[in-house]
């Protein structure tokens, strides 16, 4: 168990800068969730943590030592690759036992911590298959068993569940928790799927081109995005976004205009310091945050309905052509084509200036 | 179902077996040509007999007055068995290198080995004997090993075969502790084994059966390849032609028998070997 520190921290690939200036301060046995789009950097970050790529610029600590030069065996670190990448000729018992015995364990010792993860998993009858022979879900489970048995301080996964099905992802996101509890070491995770994120994270980094967007605890992240990006990556269905006009502004309140919603216009209680008379602005309101007699209201054309038996998502039209998702528990007797009166209440409404930054 | 599916021969697969059948028998033709020779005595190949004769056995003694079996076969051997070692060796290691650590001066480098492939070896022959005579090893047979040892085109097969060879199989050695060194031996040799058979198989028939190199650098006698003695026997003034076949009957064995031995590998070598 260790914490691990990351002071702006760089990568570039030739004169490509793909991280731009990490800063990280991850605790002791959190579960630290690396999320954002295809690209974004997320298994480069991971990489340079485990020793696999170089720090171009900036410090990694893991505990209280420097990292940056050390060898990958030596960092405390063990990894789960999203090919599992397990050792095609060796059976399950040598690929959990390989770094150990490499390291110079006894052969009594190796056995014994085989044997340890092996329970742990659930991997007794698999210990003499080959890679080859095992399923999907099975190959996870001794790449996680190979990181086990090393006892590491962090260990660090890279999409681990995203070769899987859907039923099965679902039924190791469920082990992995409960594994983390159990273990209680310091995960880093990297996925580009925020419902992963959102369920197993104690904390989320989003990242967006080589650079943290925000990071904080799942719901922080939720409720009170940083921008607009951070706003409409967590969440499924994502956040709407409405356009907006700036009317007048003060430092407690700023009084707005939606544009293609019936030019309805209202107050928003922000400080409104940093905004310009007249700038274009966007209102970030969550599907499920719709609701009727609202403090803001406007009707919309319904187009397509998605009843999922609980809940209801209305894909609604406005006047002036914009699309909104909404989330309803009772939308079972709505129709095509219905006009429908709905609304959101101003605390529940987020505003994004014009550079999508988070005026709060 | 599937047994009606199976035994429906439609038209187009017809000729793809008589194609197929016709091909094969051209290809075992020279074979059978020769095991038939071999019966026979050298009045009736001659005459172009077709059927299996009783002159075997007297053929087989033939030869082993004529040729020292075991010296040539020890030649051969030995010959072929240091070029597969270091052929490999060398090959695989440039393959794996060129692919896994990639850098714009190594690709062009690597364009530059390929293009060795197009030179025919006809043009390289002269250069080549005036460099070996150069260093004092004609008539040897390291005359024979060194200019087949680093081979563009088993470098070309190792590198195709090890964009097949996971990124992250060398990740996953690298967090439990390998270098690079050990990699290779711990990790790549043992997951890419097919592709060493295949290659092996490729050297090999290539080493067992050369003929013109080994035939212009050698001159003693006591360092003679089977290759060459079996045609200094069909060249002689009165070429015995059952005795010749017995000896081409010997010089194949091995790598039939090698061949049969590693069929397996060899095929899925081709095919690549990582699943
Ligand atoms: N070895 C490399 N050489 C050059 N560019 C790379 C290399 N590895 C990754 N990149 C680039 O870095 C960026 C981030 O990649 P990556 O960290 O794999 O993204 P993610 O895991 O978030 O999808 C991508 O644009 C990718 O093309
Ligand atoms: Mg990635």
């Amino acid at each position: 168990m260790s914490n691990l520190k990351l002071s702006e921290v760089r990568k570039s690939f030739g004169s490509l800068e793909v991280i731009k200036g990490v800063d990280l301060d991850i605790e002791s046995g959190e579960f630290v969730v690396f999320v954002g789009p295809s690209g974004c950097g997320k298994s480069t970050l991971l990489r340079m943590i485990a020793g696999l790529e170089d720090i171009t610029v900036g410090e990694l600590h893991i505990g209280d030592v420097q990292m940056n030069d050390v060898d990958p065996s030596k960092r405390g670190i063990a990894m789960v690759f999203q090919s599992y990448a397990l050792y095609p000729h060796m059976t399950v018992r040598q690929n959990m036992g390989f770094a150990l015995k490499f390291g110079g364990m006894g052969k009594a010792d190796v056995a014994k911590q085989v044997q340890d993860a092996a329970d742990i998993l659930g991997l007794d009858e698999l210990l003499d298959r080959k890679p080859a022979t095992l399923s999907g879900g099975q190959r996870q489970r001794v790449a996680i068993g190979r990181a086990i048995v090393r006892h590491p301080d962090v260990f660090l996964f890279d999409e681990p569940l995203s070769n899987l099905d859907a039923e099965l992802r679902v039924h190791m996101r469920v082990e992995l928790a409960r594994l983390h509890k159990q273990l209680a070491t310091t995960i880093i995770y990297v996925t580009h799927d925020q419902v992963e994120a959102m369920t197993l994270a104690d904390k989320i980094v989003v990242l967006r081109d080589g650079i943290v967007e925000q990071f904080g605890k799942p719901l922080e992240l939720y409720d009170d995005p940083d921008n607009k990006f951070v706003a409409g990556f967590i969440g499924s269905p994502k956040m709407n976004f409405l356009n907006a006009v700036i009317l007048k502004v003060s430092a407690t309140s700023c009084n707005l205009k939606l544009i293609d919603f019936n030019e309805v216009s209202f107050d928003l209680p922000v400080n409104g310091d940093g905004l310009a008379v007249g700038a274009q602005v966007s209102i970030g309101i969550r599907p499920e945050h719709f609701t009727q007699n609202a403090d803001v209201e406007f009707s919309l054309t319904v187009d397509l309905l998605e009843h999922l038996g609980g809940q209801s998502f209305i894909y609604a039209r406005s006047d002036g052509n914009e699309t909104l998702v909404l989330e309803t528990q009772d939308g079972r007797n709505i129709k095509n084509g219905d006009r429908i009166n709905v609304g959101f209440d101003k605390k529940l409404a987020l505003l994004f200036d014009a550079n999508d930054m988070r005026v709060r | 179902m599937m047994k009606k599916l199976s035994l429906k021969l439609n038209f187009a697969d017809f000729f793809t077996y008589v194609f197929l059948t016709f091909m094969a028998f051209l290809s075992i033709f020279p074979f059978i040509w020769m095991v038939i020779g071999a019966t026979n005595n050298t009045t009736d190949i001659a005459k172009g007999k077709a059927s299996f004769g009783d002159q075997f056995l007297i053929n087989v003694a033939k030869f082993f007055e004529q040729v020292d079996v075991p010296l040539i076969f020890w030649n051969s051997s030995k010959i072929t068995i240091i070029s597969c070692f270091f052929t490999l060796g060398i090959a695989s290691m440039a393959g794996y290198g060129f692919e896994v650590f990639r850098s714009k001066p190594r690709e062009r480098l690597y364009t530059i080995v390929l293009l060795t492939l197009m030179i025919p070896f006809a043009a390289l022959m002269i250069p080549l004997f005036i460099s070996i005579a150069k260093v004092g090893l004609i008539n040897t047979h390291a005359a024979i090993i060194l200019p087949g040892l680093a081979s563009a085109f088993i470098i070309f097969y190792f590198r195709q075969s090890t964009k097949a060879f996971p990124g992250e199989l060398r990740d996953a050695a690298k967090v439990d502790g390998l270098k690079e060194w050990q990699i290779f031996i711990y990790i790549y040799l043992p997951v890419m084994k097919s592709t060493y058979a295949a290659a092996f198989i490729i050297v090999f028939m290539a080493s067992w059966n050369n003929y013109l190199w080994p035939l212009i650098v050698l001159q003693s006698n006591e360092l003679k390849t089977i290759t060459l003695v079996i045609s200094s026997l069909a060249s002689a003034y009165y070429p015995d032609y059952g005795v010749v076949m017995v000896g081409t009957i010997m010089a194949t064995l091995p790598t039939l028998a090698i061949f049969f031995i590693m069929q397996r590998q060899f095929v899925q070598g081709m095919l690549g070997a990582v699943k």
